[in-house]
């Protein structure tokens, strides 16, 4: 019991504390690759800091929704990260739910965060609210066909039993093929669920792209602090998974200090790694106009399906 | 085997000295005396293979059976038949300034290489090196089908290209399905596409991965055949090359496509029941057959017209080829060789009819008799002949298809299981009166539209102003000597290709 | 054929299954550029699993194979294509006959009915994996499906060139290579094809001022 709490606090700092590092890492990537110095990799840090000491305006025309956003998103996107596994394969919320309940999680703080564009009944916001309705409803069914096609293979829906299993398997996977189809989709799903380029541009105020900042231009103060920390939480999230879905090399898998230590630093090369691409593919494409990004969520969707059916085909 | 050397060598040095020399009398000159090596060195081996049995050479690349020398000799007599109609043909283009005299380099060059990568074809032991040299034909074909240059011939040669390489590259995966279940089996893994190394061991072949690649290589191939669904570029290709590159298509290539189907098909029937394959190549057989009967019914364009009529004459071959049985097999066999001869000469008489009409409409072509009397004579013969009347080639080879269609009706065929097609089983008796009537529909629906539409070509007044004789030219004899051809071949059949016949028919069957 | 290591026919298998993603990702792209880059990746897959397989099996022929599609394949051609392209007074994006996601929908198909087709013949082999031989075919069918939904004369030669990596996939990890003569064979003839069909595009575009070969219908019944 002592051993679950001190995971559950140990990983919610762990996830609290990366998430603005890989954020300020794809944006010092970014400049880097545009021949910028850019921004210190922990100016997010500074930024959030800012930010939770200003205060929050709020517009007459908003209702207690547009409040409580902020905080539903922040835990939501948090519960989400505790159940996936960051630096030991046992996640500390392992009875709490399996990979479904990851999915459902993260699309609960969509829905709020939609319902909180529409509720300031600003132009942008609305905007916003119904693109981010499309992109969501279009990546959802690709990431739970991608997700029960990892979870068909290992023959479980938990997340840290996927892991721990895999970690401790010879050879790189189990089956090459599937995983691989998987994993391109689970990326571009996540690509477009923590709105990186080619679906939005985070780094953009152009009012006829942006997808996710439409939404929180109404925020401010320590409203806005909670929803960009939860946008780099979700960013953390979903490379933590991926990350240790199919490469959990260096994974804790048993609650020794030195293991722990290994696990530690093997999750943040890996995430690292991770964000490093992020930014490189966010330098090499163009953002898609947005009736593209249906051709772009169709190809993650045909991925998932057809790791899904090589399972059942092959294996059958 | 210097017979063997010479006939890669000919081709391959006159397609050199073509680049470099530039007089057109010189260039006809290598192309004659090529053609006649390559001639020559196929009666030597004719005469080798008859007397002493198949030939290997070269390291066990060339294999040289019954079955390759027969298609040997049809590539050796066409193309020299060709040859000689080349020269007033092309002569007469740059005459005329269609075509400048450097670019008779060119097309000579192009010929040749077209010639060789035919005779490798046929003489390959690798069914590897088979495809290598059959892909090499669609190259240097595909600017002789677009020489002219113009809007139409180089859509035809786009659309020729472009079908039949990925036609042949689906044939490439069935040689790899082949050579994938001859791994198992044979030891040393780089002879493991030779058919003298298959052959033996055909029965051993796994059925299941022979029945895919046979589909691969049959659509494959097929598609360079020109069998139905594949041909739609055929038509188009035969209507915008120059005359005598139509004739090598017409006469050769077809011929050597349907060899290499033989070729794999004789080692499938090893492992896999012959149903399946004869099955196979005799519904193609005669889906062409009949779409192109349907075709010729309603064409309006000469060279269209004879273009549909390969597609049904081969389709006539594959099915006496798929139904099998000695007459079968022989008839099948024996009407590659009449086509070949009787689809050049019609290309040949196409040819001049163009040169002096302009036109490729039927409607605009009238009394050819009275303004190209020989030409007329060479357009009324390939009809006759294409129409299968006695006392043409044709009508025996033809007559014995029927007879084996007759006798022993379409092979069942079993493709339920790996393919997942219907399997279509009618009764015995019902089936074989059906598809004889059919075929007799076929016969008599092509039979109607070709010679309707010649004899309105042959006969009647010229138009105004056209002038009313031919010069004797070098042209002609290949016509003569043609029509010599396939009216003997009715009443005798030279032994030696009697005998080349027979033999190449038990190669086939095997059972 | 030999104790293989399981690691060695994974990588071999994710190497195919990575040709697989490329073939969607070309299907997906309607860059005309981007699809030609694509195929040069997918063509450096290729010399990764052909590498791979000459390590595993110890056939060291593969390793010319290897080279040599290295060489032309994702250098010589994607040259090419890249000067036919500049010529050429392509539109940024490509027509298609059927929409992208339409496409895809199909292309999955496609792989279904390659699984489905090469499933029986799967268990004969002493494979080196056990999902190259489909995933080939899975290629070549994509490959001749991105010929017939396109209207652009390079992209179809694309497609051809899939086909053709397709195929070489089939060749090297079912078969652990052709034989030699063969092998350089089809590297010659697929060389020289390619070459054809860019001066073909040339002189379309000199005579029909496009190369949309739907435009190309002066020849029909």
């Amino acid at each position: 019991m002592f051993l679950a709490i001190m995971l559950i606090v140990a990983q919610t700092a762990v996830l609290l504390a990366i998430s603005p590092f890989l954020v300020g890492l794809i944006r010092k990537v970014k400049a880097r690759l545009q021949l910028r110095r850019g921004a210190s990799v922990l100016q997010p840090y500074a930024d959030l800091a800012k930010l939770f000491q200003k205060q929050p305006l709020l517009s007459t025309t908003t209702s207690w929704i547009f409040t409580a956003t902020p905080y539903i998103v922040f835990g939501s996107t948090l519960t989400a990260g505790l159940l996936v596994p960051t630096f030991t394969s046992q996640t500390p919320m392992n009875f709490a739910g399996n990979i479904i309940a990851l999915v459902y999680l993260l699309a609960l703080g969509t829905f709020f965060l939609i319902l909180a564009g529409l509720d300031t009944g600003s132009v942008f916001g609305g905007m916003g609210s119904s693109r981010e309705a499309i992109v969501a409803s279009l990546a959802e069914p690709a990431m739970i066909l991608a997700i029960f096609a990892i979870a068909l293979t290992n023959g479980s829906t938990n997340v840290s039993t996927i892991v721990h299993k895999t970690a401790l398997l010879e050879g790189i996977v189990t089956d090459p093929s599937p995983h691989l189809m998987a994993l391109a989709a689970l990326f571009i799903v996540a690509l477009a669920e923590t709105g990186r380029v080619p679906v939005d541009n985070p780094a953009t105020h152009l009012e006829l792209t942006m997808i996710h900042e439409a939404m929180l231009l109404e925020y401010s103060g320590r409203y806005l602090a909670l929803l960009e920390w939860a946008a780099g939480l979700k960013l953390a999230v979903f490379l933590s998974l991926i990350a240790n879905v199919f490469a959990p090399w260096g994974i804790a898998t048993t609650v020794t200090p030195s293991a722990m230590g290994i696990g530690l630093l093997a999750y943040i090369v890996k995430t690292a790694a991770l964000a490093i691409f992020i930014g490189v593919i966010e330098c090499m494409f163009a953002k898609l106009r947005l009736f593209r990004v249906t051709d772009l969520l169709g190809v993650a969707f045909i991925l998932a399906l057809l790791g899904l059916l090589f399972f059942y085909i092959l294996r059958s | 085997m210097i017979a063997v050397l010479v006939l890669l060598i000919a081709p391959l040095l006159a397609g050199g000295l073509s680049l470099v020399v530039h007089r057109s009398g010189w260039l006809h000159g290598i192309n004659l005396a090529s053609m006649g090596a390559l001639v020559t060195a196929e009666v030597v081996i004719t005469h080798t293979v008859l007397r002493s049995g198949p030939v290997t050479a070269l390291d066990q690349l060339v294999y040289l059976d019954a079955l390759s020398t027969f298609i040997l000799f049809i590539i050796g007599t066409v193309g020299l038949a060709c040859s000689f109609y080349m020269r007033s043909y092309m002569d007469e283009q740059v005459a005329r300034g269609v075509i400048a005299p450097s670019q008779l380099n060119q097309f000579f060059f192009l010929f040749h290489m077209f010639v060789l990568a035919m005779v490798i074809a046929t003489m390959a032991n690798s069914v590897g090196v088979q495809w290598v040299a059959i892909e090499a034909t669609t190259l240097a074909t595909t600017f002789l089908i677009a020489f002219w240059r113009r809007r139409e011939s180089l859509e035809a040669g786009w659309k020729y290209l472009i079908l039949c390489s990925v036609g042949i590259s689906l044939a490439l995966f069935g040689v790899v399905l082949l050579y994938y279940s001859s791994l198992h089996v044979l030891s040393d893994a780089s002879q493991g596409l030779n058919v003298t190394h298959l052959l033996p061991v055909a029965d051993r072949l796994n059925p299941q991965v022979l029945k895919l690649a046979f589909i691969f290589i049959l659509v494959g191939y097929g598609t360079k055949v020109g069998l139905v669904p594949m041909h739609s570029w055929l038509p188009d290709a035969y209507t915008e090359a120059p005359a005598p590159v139509v004739a090598m298509l017409a006469g050769v290539l077809e011929v050597v496509a349907a060899y290499a189907i033989l070729r794999v098909r004789v080692i499938v029937d090893h492992a896999v029941p012959f149903a399946f394959a004869g099955g196979l190549l005799a519904l193609l057989g005669f889906a062409s057959f009949l779409t192109a009967a349907f075709f010729i019914t309603i064409q309006h364009n000469y060279k269209r017209l004879f273009a549909y009529s390969s597609i049904e004459h081969m389709g006539i071959a594959m099915i006496g080829l798929g139904v099998g049985g000695p007459l079968g097999t022989f008839g099948g066999l024996f009407h590659l060789l009449n086509h070949a001869l009787a689809k050049s000469m019609a290309f040949f008489a196409a040819g001049n009819i163009h040169r002096r009409f302009h036109t490729v409409e039927i409607g605009q072509v009238q009394g050819v008799a009275m303004a190209q009397p020989w030409t007329a004579m060479a357009l009324m013969i390939s009809g006759l002949t294409l129409s299968a009347l006695p006392p043409f080639a044709a009508f025996s080879s033809e007559v014995q298809v029927v007879a084996a269609l007759a006798s022993q009706g379409v092979p069942e065929m079993e493709l339920a299981g790996t393919v997942g097609l219907v399997t279509v089983t009618l009764s015995d008796q019902f089936s074989r009166v059906a598809l004889v009537s059919v075929f007799l529909v076929g016969a008599v629906l092509s039979f109607g539209g070709l010679l309707y539409r010649i004899t309105g070509m042959v006969w009647g007044t010229p138009p105004e102003g056209m002038v009313r004789e031919e010069i004797w030219t070098l042209g002609h004899l290949p016509i003569i000597l043609l029509t010599m051809a396939l009216m003997g071949f009715t009443f005798f059949l030279p032994p030696p290709i009697q005998q080349l016949l027979e033999r190449a028919t038990s190669i086939i069957l095997i059972h | 054929m030999q104790g293989l290591s399981s690691l060695g026919s994974q990588l071999v298998d994710l190497c195919s299954a990575l040709l697989l993603l490329t073939c969607f990702a070309i299907v997906a792209q309607r860059r005309l550029s981007a699809c030609v880059d694509l195929f040069a990746l997918q063509s450096a897959f290729l010399v990764v699993t052909a590498a791979l397989v000459a390590y595993l099996t110890g056939n060291h022929h593969i390793y010319l194979a290897a080279g040599l599609t290295g060489v032309i394949k994702v250098i010589i051609i994607p040259r090419v294509l890249k000067k036919v392209i500049d010529r050429l007074n392509v539109k940024r994006e490509l027509v298609m006959h059927v929409n992208v996601p339409t496409g895809l929908l199909i292309c999955g198909g496609l792989v279904m009915l390659a699984f489905f087709i090469a499933q029986p013949i799967i268990p004969l082999g002493s494979l080196l994996t056990r999902d190259s031989l489909a995933i080939a075919l899975a290629i070549v069918l994509i490959g001749l499906f991105t010929m017939i939904a396109r209207h652009q004369a390079v992209s179809q030669l694309v497609g051809f060139l899939v086909l053709e990596n397709g195929l070489f996939l089939g060749a090297t990890a079912a078969t652990y290579g052709m034989p030699l003569v063969v092998e350089l064979g089809v590297f010659f003839d697929v060389l020289i094809a390619t070459l054809i069909a860019g001066i073909y595009t040339n002189r379309l575009q000199d005579a029909f001022d496009s190369v949309d070969t739907d435009r190309l219908t002066v020849l029909k019944e």
